[in-house]
């Protein structure tokens, strides 16, 4: 009989890479330990004040993150926490510089308050991992999560504008000077939902329905859920003026049903519905055409003074930083309106420049496809179609939003995950980084050891 | 559901593709582009985190620099430099303005204007020396432009004038030349202003502190030196007389001319007589030229002008001295001196002593004395001596060039010999500067010039000079509006500026 320390140690060497993680943290760590020197360096020519308080907060929260995941998801993912640290990070930095330094515009004390959501959000992880301790236990759930969801999501636009507006787009509850943007938290339920949902359908999805032209058309009656999500999706661009949060939301809908069901048509007819609804809002409703029209010309005189100002400030800066940037602290972020929220990427690339950007860019999509490494060898069909959704889902939101202030495509605003100023964003980035380490760990634990050798039949121990 | 994953995980790889490619084509493709559109304002004030260049003047004095803002200022606007002008208004038509809204709220002027770009530093002639200092970890700065100016002589010219003007709403202008080269040693233009308060970093300090100066009718952010133009009066009297002696080989300072106490002008009821109705020369109604001259006979010039020489030459004459061309740069673009044809015999009088439609600058005053005292040769006049890079290497330097011949040498030495009788004859209009009073040979000649609707104005104050006589070293042109008489108001400016660059106490 094998001891049971042996045991420990064969499934470490089986697939728990916590040692690897622990690495990675260092590296993320000292990353943003010298970004953030240097901001000081570039704005003062000095260590930035109390930088070794900032740095010492930061390394405590990142600990206990992996402590936590050496407690509860030992055999996780090792790169997903020092990605998501370190993209955490480099938004705290990002956050200083904005509130220093000459023609700064918004507070100094944005940091400390982005370094309390930071704490928020590693408490949320660990409360995932402690938690959930197997993904499919949220399968219980799937009409919970989705009722909670879509109260998320109209809770704002029925509460009155000076509550639930920020720039124009009724999304968030404010009281008392604490905001929250309740999207934020009901995207990640709905996806949870959205996956409990199809897997139990996906197989009247997928094999149900005629062959029109080449391409599986699904029954008529099975169209519902996806009617429902278009309608959510139009209700948020209608009720709320949240294009980019609309377009993430049937996205994601869409990419989970594809996943459940391997039926090109539905990714054909989630598009075609999207587009619909977008040519539809963007004649009826003035705010979304104008998107268009500075999308494709965002150079004219009429618009450069007005709609398009804060797009081209931010290719401006981008344009400023050049290939290697100005040098965190030295360039000029505080030109583009409201840079700390929706614009945050322009100042990246404006003070850390080409390089320093398309680092960014690799950052996050290194997470995606971890995740999506994790949703292809996980076994159970929730997990797979949680963990692709999620991971798609984040891939969609970096690029509505970086493709955005890029002019890639007309600018939506959303939340930058991880970097952006606000920590609903943060604390969902979190949670979303929470329950992809659940689901790697799931989906990399070593089978459980046979207790007993010989025989036919087997009698196994589930954890 | 794996294969479903998989195309899932290339859509997303195209997605992460397209957004690279297109952060790549904004920031290593664009960026001139995004650079150069209207009101980026990142280029604007991306040249104020530069150390912009100085001006100085020839003798080595900083009249721009920039120094670091003061923190509490860098806190508030983000603009890195503060530019001084350490002597204020008295460099102000030399120096121009900076300001954060560009150089120019109301007009191009000044070095500060004409060599933005090297003193910005983004000129084409020190992409180099950029791009070592880039490497060499070297903070960037802009060159230095050195000006032609002498500050002893642009010192004495702005005290001169602003103890003259002062309170008197009028205005006044100096210009004094090197002769041999067009080097410009002064230029003063009274009211000035003070380039500081438009180098303010808050936006409307600025719009108020310019709004101020537009108000005031003086105008004083124009530089009259080279912007604004007078009646010559007698001063004109060297053109005619060089177009007298040019006319014919023969004649000289001591040729006899006709200087009736009166003269009566051909149809008109007007009748041109001398100032105060003084006789010329001994009354007997013939002079000699030189005597004339340095009594500043009106009737003698009149009746040389309109009998003798007529418009056309006195046009080409006065063309030859840089008058009629409004293509003069310093860089600053120097106004039209004007002498215009008259239409008249009776017209073609006054303008040969400088009345009718004659217009002149203060530059081209000084510029009347210089080509006399360069033996005919009129230098182009010229105020950058040379542009240094921040490495102390010389960019460029101006080397002297000749703007045209604009009398012979002989015809060039009798007006110098008249001039020079102006002062040292005893009956000379500006005898008082004679060399015993002043300690200098000084040559020139008064202008007192009668302007306004019917000459209602005060008349305006005129002087043109060159010393020493012997050999000249400077050449000084003075204009004072509303000064009276020429030898009163003018004249003294220019002997303190002459004084002030030669040295002598």
């Amino acid at each position: 009989m094998p001891t049971p320390a042996a045991s420990q140690d064969e499934r470490l060497a089986a697939g728990g890479r916590r040692r690897t993680e622990l690495t990675m943290l260092m590296f993320a760590v000292g990353i943003v330990a010298f970004a953030f020197a240097e901001t000081g360096y570039g704005l003062f020519n000095t260590l930035p004040a109390k930088i070794f308080e900032y740095l010492l907060v930061y390394i405590l929260l990142v600990a206990v993150a992996h402590l936590a995941m050496r407690r509860w998801a030992p055999f996780a993912d090792p790169l997903l926490l020092p990605l998501g640290a370190l993209l955490n990070g480099l938004g705290l930095v990002m956050m200083y510089r904005l509130g220093q330094g000459a023609g700064h515009k918004i507070a100094s004390s944005t940091v400390d308050i982005q370094l309390l959501y930071s704490a928020i959000g590693i408490g949320c992880l660990v409360a995932v991992l402690a938690l959930i301790r197997e993904p499919r236990v949220l399968q219980r759930y799937t009409y919970t999560l989705g009722a909670v969801g879509l109260v998320l999501i109209a809770t704002p636009a029925l509460l009155p504008a000076s509550i639930s507006e920020v720039s124009g787009a009724k999304i968030q509850i404010a009281l008392g000077g604490f905001t929250v943007q309740p999207e934020e938290f009901a995207k990640l339920a709905l996806a949870a939902s959205f996956a409990g949902y199809l897997v139990v359908k996906r197989d009247v999805l997928a094999l149900a329905g005629r062959r029109v032209l080449g391409i599986d058309l699904p029954r008529a009656r099975d169209l519902g859920p996806i009617l429902a999500a278009w309608g959510v999706s139009l209700l948020l661009l209608v009720f709320e003026s949240d294009i980019g949060t609309s377009a993430v939301f049937m996205g994601l809908f869409v990419a989970m049903l594809y996943i459940a069901t391997s039926r090109t048509s539905w990714l054909l007819i989630g598009f075609l519905m999207f587009v619909f609804g977008a040519f539809l809002a963007s004649k009826l409703f003035g705010h979304v055409g104008e998107r268009f029209d500075i999308w494709l010309h965002p150079y004219t005189s009429k618009n450069l003074v007005d709609h398009s100002f804060q797009l081209v400030q931010g290719m401006e800066g981008m344009g400023y930083g050049g290939l290697l940037g100005k040098g965190l602290g030295a360039g000029m972020p505080y030109k583009t309106p409201l840079v700390q929220s929706d614009f945050i990427f322009t100042a990246f690339g404006e003070e850390i420049g080409l390089a320093g950007v398309m680092a960014i860019l690799l950052i996050y999509g290194l997470i995606v496809q971890r995740g999506m490494r994790t949703a292809i060898s996980v076994k159970d069909p929730f997990s797979k179609l949680l963990a692709g959704g999620l991971s798609f889902m984040l891939a969609l939101q970096v690029f509505v939003i970086v493709g955005g202030v890029t002019r890639l495509i007309p600018l939506t605003g959303i939340t930058t995950p991880f970097l952006s100023q606000g920590g609903s964003s943060l604390v969902a980035s979190w949670i979303m980084i929470g329950l992809l380490a659940r689901l790697s760990d799931t989906a990399r634990r070593p089978p459980p050891r046979p207790i007993q050798d010989e025989g036919l039949t087997q009698v196994v121990t589930l954890k | 559901m794996n294969r479903a994953l998989k195309r899932l995980s290339i859509a997303v790889l195209v997605m992460f593709l397209l957004l690279l490619i297109n952060v790549n084509y904004l920031q290593g493709f664009q960026t001139a582009k995004l650079a150069g559109l209207p009101g980026n304002s990142r280029t604007f004030y991306s040249q104020f985190q530069y150390q912009r260049g100085d001006i100085e003047t020839s003798d080595g004095v900083t009249i721009a620099k920039s120094v670091l803002s003061s923190a509490a200022d860098y806190a508030k606007y983000a603009i890195k430099y503060q530019r001084t002008y350490p002597s204020g208004p008295e460099y102000a038509p030399v120096t121009g303005y900076n300001t954060i809204f560009g150089h120019t709220p109301t007009g191009e002027t000044g070095i500060e204007y004409y060599e933005d770009a090297v003193l910005n530093g983004n000129d084409s002639s020190l992409t180099v020396r950029n791009f070592i200092d880039m490497i060499t970890g070297k903070q960037r700065k802009g060159a230095s432009v050195m000006v032609t100016i002498n500050s002893k002589a642009q010192a004495a010219a702005y005290q001169a004038l602003s103890s003259k003007l002062q309170g008197t709403g009028h205005v006044g202008a100096v210009v004094a030349l090197d002769p041999s080269t067009g080097k410009i040693l002064a230029m003063a233009s009274y009211p000035s202003y003070d380039p500081n308060q438009l180098a303010v970093h808050s936006g409307s300090q600025l719009t108020a502190n310019d709004n101020a100066l537009l108000k005031n009718p003086a105008n004083p952010l124009l530089n009259k030196a080279i912007g604004a133009t007078f009646a010559p009066g007698s001063t004109f009297k060297i053109v005619t007389s060089s177009a007298f002696f040019d006319k014919n080989a023969g004649n000289n300072p001591q040729t006899m001319v006709s200087s009736p106490n009166q003269l009566v002008l051909p149809q008109t009821r007007n009748v041109l007589v001398n100032d105060g109705g003084e006789t010329c020369g001994d009354g007997s109604g013939t002079t000699t030229l030189i005597q004339a001259f340095l009594q500043s006979c009106n009737t003698t010039f009149g009746k040389l002008g309109m009998s003798v020489l007529g418009a056309n030459a006195l046009n080409a004459t006065a063309g030859a001295f840089g008058m009629n061309s409004s293509s003069l740069n310093i860089p600053m673009p120097v106004a039209q001196s004007n002498y215009v044809i008259p239409p008249s015999l009776a017209t073609t009088a006054y303008s040969a002593i400088g009345q009718f439609s004659d217009t002149v600058t203060a530059m081209q005053e000084a510029m009347f004395s210089a080509a006399i005292a360069n033996q005919g040769k009129l230098m182009k006049p010229y105020l950058i001596q040379q542009v240094i890079a921040s490495d102390l290497s010389t960019v460029r330097a101006t080397t002297p060039t000749l703007l045209n011949q604009a009398v012979s040498p002989s015809v060039a030495t009798n007006v110098a010999t008249m001039m020079n009788a102006v002062t040292q004859n005893q009956g000379g209009t500006a005898a008082q500067f004679n060399t015993a009073a002043t300690g200098v040979d000084i040559a020139g000649k008064t202008g007192t010039a009668q302007n306004g609707v019917n000459n209602g104005n005060t008349n305006d104050a005129v002087f043109t000079s060159f010393a020493p006589f012997g050999n000249p070293k400077i050449a000084v042109g003075v204009i004072i509006q509303g000064g009276g008489y020429g030898a009163v108001a003018a004249a003294p400016i220019a002997v303190q500026v002459i004084k002030a660059y030669l040295g002598i106490r």
